[in-house]
């Protein structure tokens, strides 16, 4: 078996990103938050769970998400990426300023008709959106 | 298809030290392998935006990575901060702070130590050095005493002879004229003086010639 780049013994330091592993079964999706070196897999070894995040919606017609911001705040102190997506969960959250792509995707959305979907948005508490798409 | 064929030599990427039955494993196209006869002929339609699109995007993301980068920095800025105000540095602090002490106090003793020895050094040379100094100092004294003592010899002797003062002149030039010394002189190999500057050798018989006394 081929070993992974952060088990070599490198004298090139190999930069840390803060991304979502995809954990979950088929078809059901769930994101873990987490802190890797690039050179690593998806799910290859990890140096700290930063967070979760649910993209099916839930009863209620929420995606929940959760976010260790005192930890996050370390790790860009100390020099980690962030993936585009978590950078867009953090912008939503308000730690950071919005990504450009979710506004992007706001003005897109709204210009456009929304896609056929197969599974009905579940009417709640909270009201389904007019635009399925968001 | 590719990830179950078996007689291809497979192009795995990334490959888990952690084996996963579960999950099929993610292989890519093999490189010599022709292009799919669906898609030999296919042109993708280029995305065309508008440029006030193009420019409107463009500025959103200029003052996005703007504040992230400062958003960075501040970060960096407040985690140093926190290092040196964290527990941990106040009890490093702690621990250099006893070390410092420790080290002065060594110090110290050591200068102390070293200071009594340069004290008896400094005391011996300084006894030496008053020793010299006094032998140096006598020795003067005597030298000056038998200097003046020459001097007064030297001068009574100069005293002592006979000079020409006023009185005594008419009295020398009288006694120089009755005097006349005559320098000439001969000498001869065996030692004896002809004087006189007419005198011939033949005329002195050998019993009264003189012999050269040096005075």
């Amino acid at each position: 078996m081929i070993i992974m780049a952060s088990a070599l013994p490198t004298f090139t330091k190999i930069a840390k990103v803060i991304r979502l592993n995809r954990h979950g079964c088929t078809n059901r999706p769930f994101y873990h938050i987490v802190v890797q070196k690039t050179k690593d897999n998806q799910d290859g070894p990890v140096i700290e769970q930063v967070g979760s995040f649910d993209a099916m919606p839930n009863n209620k017609n929420e995606k929940l998400v959760a976010l260790n911001f005192e930890r996050i705040q370390y790790w860009l102190s100390q020099g980690a990426k962030l993936s585009d997506p978590v950078a867009q969960l953090l912008g939503l959250s308000g730690f950071l300023p919005n990504h450009p792509r979710t506004i992007i995707q706001a003005w897109k959305n709204r210009r456009e008709p929304p896609r056929e979907r197969k599974i009905e948005a579940i009417k709640g508490i909270a009201p389904p959106l007019d635009n399925p798409k968001l | 298809m590719f990830g179950s064929s078996g007689s291809r030599v497979l192009n795995v990427i990334n490959i888990s030290y952690i084996q996963s039955r579960s999950k099929r494993v993610w292989v890519r196209k093999p490189l010599g392998s022709p292009m799919a006869k669906s898609k030999i002929f296919r042109i993708t339609p280029k995305p065309v935006l508008p440029e006030d699109e193009k420019a409107e995007i463009k500025r959103l993301f200029d003052n996005y990575k703007n504040s992230m980068k400062s958003i960075r920095h501040y970060f960096f800025e407040q985690s140093l901060k926190q290092a040196e105000s964290g527990e941990v540095a106040q009890m490093k602090h702690r621990l250099e702070d006893q070390e410092h002490e420790r080290l002065m106090e060594e110090n110290r003793l050591e200068n102390e130590k070293t200071a009594m020895l340069r004290e008896e050094r400094l005391k011996i040379q300084a006894e030496k050095t008053q020793q010299n100094v006094l032998a140096s100092l006598i020795k003067k004294e005597g030298e000056a005493k038998l200097h003046e003592i020459q001097i007064e010899d030297f001068l009574t002797k100069q005293m002592s002879t006979p000079f020409i003062q006023a009185e005594n002149i008419e009295k020398a030039i009288e006694d120089a004229l009755a005097n006349p010394v005559n320098f000439n002189f001969a000498l001869d190999l065996n030692g004896y003086v002809y004087r006189g500057k007419d005198t011939s050798i033949d005329t002195i018989p050998e019993e009264k010639r003189e012999r050269l006394n040096s005075n």
